[in-house]
């Protein structure tokens, strides 16, 4: 048996299948058809929808750029939604990596308990979705019944309308943004993972030099850490910029269908809760489409952002140690 | 004396503990390091106080009947417990129903997801073809497209062929692999030895074979994590099958609390009682997965 087979390896004929690369395509190939059936062709074919009207009906007609015109010039509900976006964007981010680099560092520390009060960190991200808006919501409820008011009262603040107060909407915008607190172990362990990436005898040195907390913090943990912190701002960025569960639970009264899924005069209006409305409470998939694009630029936007601004402070970092 | 404090550090990255015992022995004599640590520990109590109570409150308010939920000054503990709310709302208000609609969905998700995206990893992490680090680029690149931007047009596709308030919509997509699982199989398998895998095509194994006999058995690791992020993805998702899923008959446990009103008046204390019981699946999964999940981060940290 082995001699056969020693005789038949040389031969080169082996059949076209068996070849690496065509095998590695093989394997790959239920990516690459999941691809092109579940990203490409949507994406193309919402592109093509963006630039028409359809309507309940199914009848399509063309119409240019009318939905990205109307969105961005003359749609009053769209503005109010894009400040909402803005302000929440980067109130969210700000609290997702402040918080979790913050706690990051307090826990890059062996001491005992330490695995306990990660845990705890860690585990309410793992809970983000529609239960946990759910609570958030009975947190921030208004009068004296809603947790966020207990506390309040505990340093003799009236009880707030977080989410129903018709003189100051923009209450409810920052709920929205206090319940990321909640959720900021994922960026968290992430931060404190690169921490343990930086080799201690980099401290170490530091440290011998007669470096401050400060100045450790600020001459070697966070130039060596911002690769870390430039992917975790642009995950926490379009994470953000996605969000859906919390602002519908907030603006929702029972039932989707009573009240207006955007909040109060819209202040809980979020992209895809307005795309969510537009496209499947008012079927009008082509005004939709424009909205997903408009929203996907912002992403892109804003990641190529930080990524600029990534690279000018990396510089000016390289630059200080010299 | 650097190399032997280095040394550890690079070996198993997780526990700084073994770079640390110089240091210990300078922590007991210095004050100022044991007040650090003290301020350090209340500084994480009282956050964890502060996530934690939420929590708590949920608990409690699951456990009282409408007017102790609106009773001021708040109790802490109900007097008496309601258990029945957790009966009535898992029996009465079909919460029975959708949890087994999501169980064998994410059940599904998990068992299937491992599969494809395994197979996948495989394909990009063994074989040498043209063009193959410019997909994997694009691998990673649709993990940045919103998710959304696709649903419309699929929405319009699946209502033409008829799937619409089936389960199709959820299912399928998922044969084909998903983007973040397949980076996680395929740093995973590049960390793997080639040397088991040349010994098992020497010996005639085939390809096919080597990822499932060879490959796979030695993943646990990532199988776990993978397992883990898919089933609370599935368990947690909203968008999806509030679109897809119109009928009450196919519900899951997100669109029930979604819906969540009474037939039997105001319920806010059965709300609470469900989404206690939607958020005990996730802890206790990750109760079990933990000492995984926590590497996980690191591999996808290594991006």
């Amino acid at each position: 048996m082995t001699m056969v087979s020693a005789e038949q390896r040389p031969r080169p004929k082996r059949r076209w299948w068996r070849r690496e690369g065509v095998q590695g395509y093989l394997y790959i190939s239920p990516w690459l058809l999941g691809f092109l059936m579940f990203g490409v062709a949507p994406l193309i074919a919402a592109f093509m929808t963006s630039l028409a009207k359809a309507n309940v009906f199914r009848t399509i007609r063309f119409v240019g750029t009318d939905n990205y015109e109307k969105i961005l010039t003359d749609d009053p509900v769209f503005s109010t939604i894009a400040g909402n976006m803005l302000i929440y964007v980067i109130g969210s981010t700000v609290i997702s990596i402040a918080l979790g680099l913050g706690l990051a560092l307090l826990l890059f520390k062996d001491f005992r308990g330490n695995h306990v009060f990660r845990t705890l960190i860690y585990v309410p991200s793992l809970l983000v979705g529609i239960a946990t808006a759910y609570l958030f919501k009975q947190v921030f409820r208004g009068g004296e019944v809603g947790l966020a008011n207990m506390f309040l009262s505990l340093f003799g603040t009236e009880p707030v309308n977080w989410l129903g107060d018709s003189e100051k909407p923009w209450l409810a915008l920052v709920a929205l943004i206090l319940v990321n607190v909640w959720f900021a172990g994922g960026t968290m362990l992430i931060f404190l993972a690169g921490l343990k990436g930086i080799p201690a005898s980099y401290f170490e040195a530091a440290r011998v030099d007669g470096a401050g907390p400060w100045q450790m913090f600020r001459k070697v943990t966070l130039p060596l850490l911002s690769p870390v912190i430039v992917f975790n701002t642009v995950m926490a960025l379009i994470g953000h910029i996605q969000v859906f569960e919390t602002p519908l639970a907030f603006a929702n009264s029972g039932g989707v269908a009573t009240g207006n899924p955007l909040g109060y005069e819209n202040s809980l209006g979020t992209f895809v809760t307005y795309l969510y409305v537009k496209g499947f409470v008012y079927q009008d998939m082509g005004y939709a489409s424009a909205l997903a694009f408009i929203m996907f630029a912002a992403t892109l936007v804003l990641t190529g952002l930080v990524l600029w601004l990534a690279r000018r402070f990396t510089a000016y970092g390289d630059a200080d140690q010299n | 004396m650097q190399d032997v404090l280095d040394k550890p550090r690079r070996g198993d990255a997780p526990s700084a503990v073994a770079a640390e015992p110089p240091v210990t022995v300078r922590r007991r004599r210095n004050p100022r390091v044991r007040w650090e640590l003290t301020a350090r520990i209340t500084a994480l109590s009282l956050f964890c106080l502060l996530l934690l109570f939420p929590f708590v409150w949920l608990v409690s308010q699951s456990l009282k009947d409408t007017n102790q939920y609106f009773a001021v000054p708040f109790e802490w503990i109900p007097s008496p417990f309601r258990w029945e709310n957790f009966t009535d709302v898992i029996f009465k208000y079909e919460f029975l129903h959708y949890i087994g609609n999501s169980l064998w969905l994410a059940v599904y998700a998990v068992v299937v997801n491992i599969l494809s995206s395994s197979f996948v990893a495989y394909g990009f992490s063994r074989f040498r073809f043209p063009g193959r680090n410019a997909l994997f680029m694009v691998v990673l690149a649709t993990m940045m497209l919103p998710g959304q931007v696709m649903t419309i047009s699929l929405y319009r596709f699946y209502r033409d062929i008829g799937w619409i308030d089936t389960f199709y919509p959820l299912l399928v997509p998922k044969l084909f692999g998903a983007a973040f699982e397949i980076f996680l199989f395929r740093q995973f398998f590049l960390s793997l030895p080639r040397e088991v895998d040349e010994a098992a095509r020497i010996d005639g194994c085939g390809t096919l074979r080597t990822w499932w006999h060879i490959i796979l058995p030695q993943s646990k690791p990532v199988i776990i994590v993978v397992a883990v992020f898919t089933f609370l993805g599935s368990w947690r998702e909203l968008f999806g099958p509030l679109i897809y899923l119109t009928g009450e008959e196919n519900r899951t446990l997100p669109l029930g609390l979604l819906y969540f009103t009474s037939p039997f008046g105001s319920s806010l204390p059965m709300l609470m009682a469900a989404i206690v019981i939607s958020l005990i699946p996730p802890i206790v999964l990750y109760a079990l997965g933990q000492k995984y999940i926590d590497k996980g981060v690191a591999i996808a940290e290594i991006k």
